[in-house]
């Protein structure tokens, strides 16, 4: 099964610099036959999974618990290797371009870890800023952007351990998106975070769309989702499915 | 984008992130100053209680275990990073590091280095009140000179921590196993005693680690000891330390957070 999502026809400027007419380095996102297995006595939780999203489309994976969606999104987001397949962004794979390859994909993993619980928002934020190797002059117009975008200005000065899990959770979609990436993982985005968080997601994941960004959103099926995708796939057996 | 100045700014980033979480817990440098205070109280007193062989008087002694309590606190600090590794795979903060541009290794280098340039700080801190409150008598003509020693040391040191990080990394097991080998150290480096002292093998196996060159050094040039070796013989060793084990641990380090990412276990612990 391959599973693919196109919807824009436009092409900015920077995407087409990453066009080589190689069908194999042309989009976004791709896994080629992406297999993983815990155990050999097990079956793998991914089976030879094939995925390619296209410029500015947003993709949903749903299935039930322990289907393997946060391992996929892991192996996409270079956090861990495929047993056999690759994942590729432009063509570049996480292993041969690592640090290119991390600054185009953005990943936010599910719970509510990865947060400094002594560190201010702010502290957390130009952190973040700093080990995504953003240019110097761009680092705090960047965290101002994003106390901004994510409603945090109030929040700003406080400690992460004196934070709501909503808020801790707008802190850590924030961190997601401000390195602007081409690509973004979210793995149950919407856990904790009331509607005007909701909302402000949404926002910037327009905002990503916009600007030809690509979007791959794993939960849990049944979960209900005001938003709209290009495509919808269920993840069953280690394979990719319509629903 | 990824030049040497925005990975300095990240190296720079990483240490004031530790700083930070230093600073809000406002009694942990207060209560590592009492510490070091009860020591030197103690040793103190055993330097005037016992005759040590091979030391003139008391206060040859003294001056001679004060170095080495002060370098306890470096040995503790070289270790630290697998215990940072540790907490950070709890916290889920390492998954970032990981995510990052600048990447896990470079992350665990810039880690290792706030506890360390922090143990040099307490081990000044440590000499002076050893010469404040208990006389002791700094060789002020070559204590500057410590310095780039110590910035040396710190190059041999760091490999330690790096490759029990990795082994956190590998096993999640890796800060296991630091107390018995600072405790060798301690023994075999000399930070208490001569290591003229211990038996034969005991000596070889000062030889093989760079805490005994580095005690040496910073002993003669803090607090004017006699040298069991020249200078220039004990800096020479550091340098080859340094030269050969940085790019064994980075090497190791690689390989762990590879087997991690293969096996999948690179985020849990």
């Amino acid at each position: 099964m391959s599973a693919t999502a196109t919807r824009t026809t436009v092409r900015p400027p920077l995407a087409a610099e990453h066009r080589r007419g190689d069908p194999a380095r042309d989009f976004p996102l791709t896994l080629r036959g992406v297999s993983k297995r815990w155990s050999k006595k097990q079956a793998p939780v991914l089976d030879e999974v094939e995925l390619t999203l296209d410029l500015g489309t947003s993709t949903w994976i749903g299935g039930r618990n322990g289907t393997g969606k946060t391992t996929l999104l892991r192996i996409a987001a270079g956090l861990i290797e495929p047993d056999r397949g690759r994942a590729a962004v432009w063509g570049y794979t996480p292993r041969e371009n690592r640090g290119r390859y991390q600054r185009l994909v953005s990943f936010l993993p599910a719970g509510d870890r990865g947060l400094y619980a002594r560190l201010t928002v702010r502290r957390q934020l130009g952190f973040w800023a700093r080990i995504a190797l953003i240019p110097g002059s761009e680092i705090d117009a960047r965290v101002e952007a994003a106390l901004d975008a994510f409603a945090m200005g109030e929040l700003a000065d406080r400690r992460v351990d004196r934070m709501s899990m909503g808020q801790r959770q707008r802190l850590r979609i924030a961190m997601t998106f401000m390195t602007e990436p081409e690509v973004v993982l979210l793995d149950e985005p919407l856990t904790s975070l009331d509607a005007d968080g909701a909302e402000i997601l949404d926002r910037a994941i327009d905002g990503l769309l916009a600007r030809h960004g690509v979007l791959l959103w794993c939960s849990p099926s049944g979960e209900e989702l005001a938003r709209e995708f290009d495509a919808r796939w269920l993840l069953e057996r280690g394979r990719l499915v319509a629903p | 984008m990824s030049g040497p100045r925005a990975s300095a700014r990240a190296f720079l980033a990483v240490l004031r992130r530790d700083l930070s979480v230093y600073l809000s817990y406002r009694f942990r440098l207060a209560s590592q100053l009492l510490t070091a205070v009860f020591s030197l109280t103690l040793f103190y007193y055993v330097s005037r209680l016992v005759h040590v062989s091979g030391f003139p008087s008391p206060e040859s002694y003294f001056a001679f275990v004060v170095v080495g309590i002060a370098l306890v606190s470096v040995l503790y600090s070289c270790f630290s990073v697998a215990e940072l590794v540790r907490q950070e795979l709890v916290a889920g903060t390492f998954e970032r590091l990981m995510l990052s541009p600048f990447g896990p290794v470079r992350s665990l280098v810039a880690m290792s280095l706030f506890p360390l340039l922090y143990s040099f700080v307490l081990a000044a801190l440590t000499l002076g009140i050893g010469w404040a409150l208990f006389g002791l008598q700094l060789h002020w003509s070559t204590v500057p000179l410590s310095v780039p020693a110590m910035g040396l040391a710190l190059l041999a040191f760091i490999p330690f921590g790096l490759i029990f990080a990795a082994l956190t990394i590998s096993t999640k097991q890796g800060s296991v196993g630091t107390s018995w080998v600072i405790a060798l150290i301690s023994i075999v480096g000399g930070l208490y005693f001569p290591v003229s002292l211990l038996p034969g093998w005991a000596q070889t196996a000062a030889e093989l680690q760079p805490f005994t060159p580095a005690t040496e050094v910073l002993r003669h040039l803090l607090v004017n000891s006699p040298q069991e070796t020249t200078i220039a013989t004990a800096l020479a060793k550091l340098t080859g330390f340094a030269a050969v084990l940085l790019p064994l641990s980075l090497f190791g380090l690689q390989r762990a957070i590879r087997f991690g990412q293969r096996r999948g276990t690179i985020i849990e612990y």
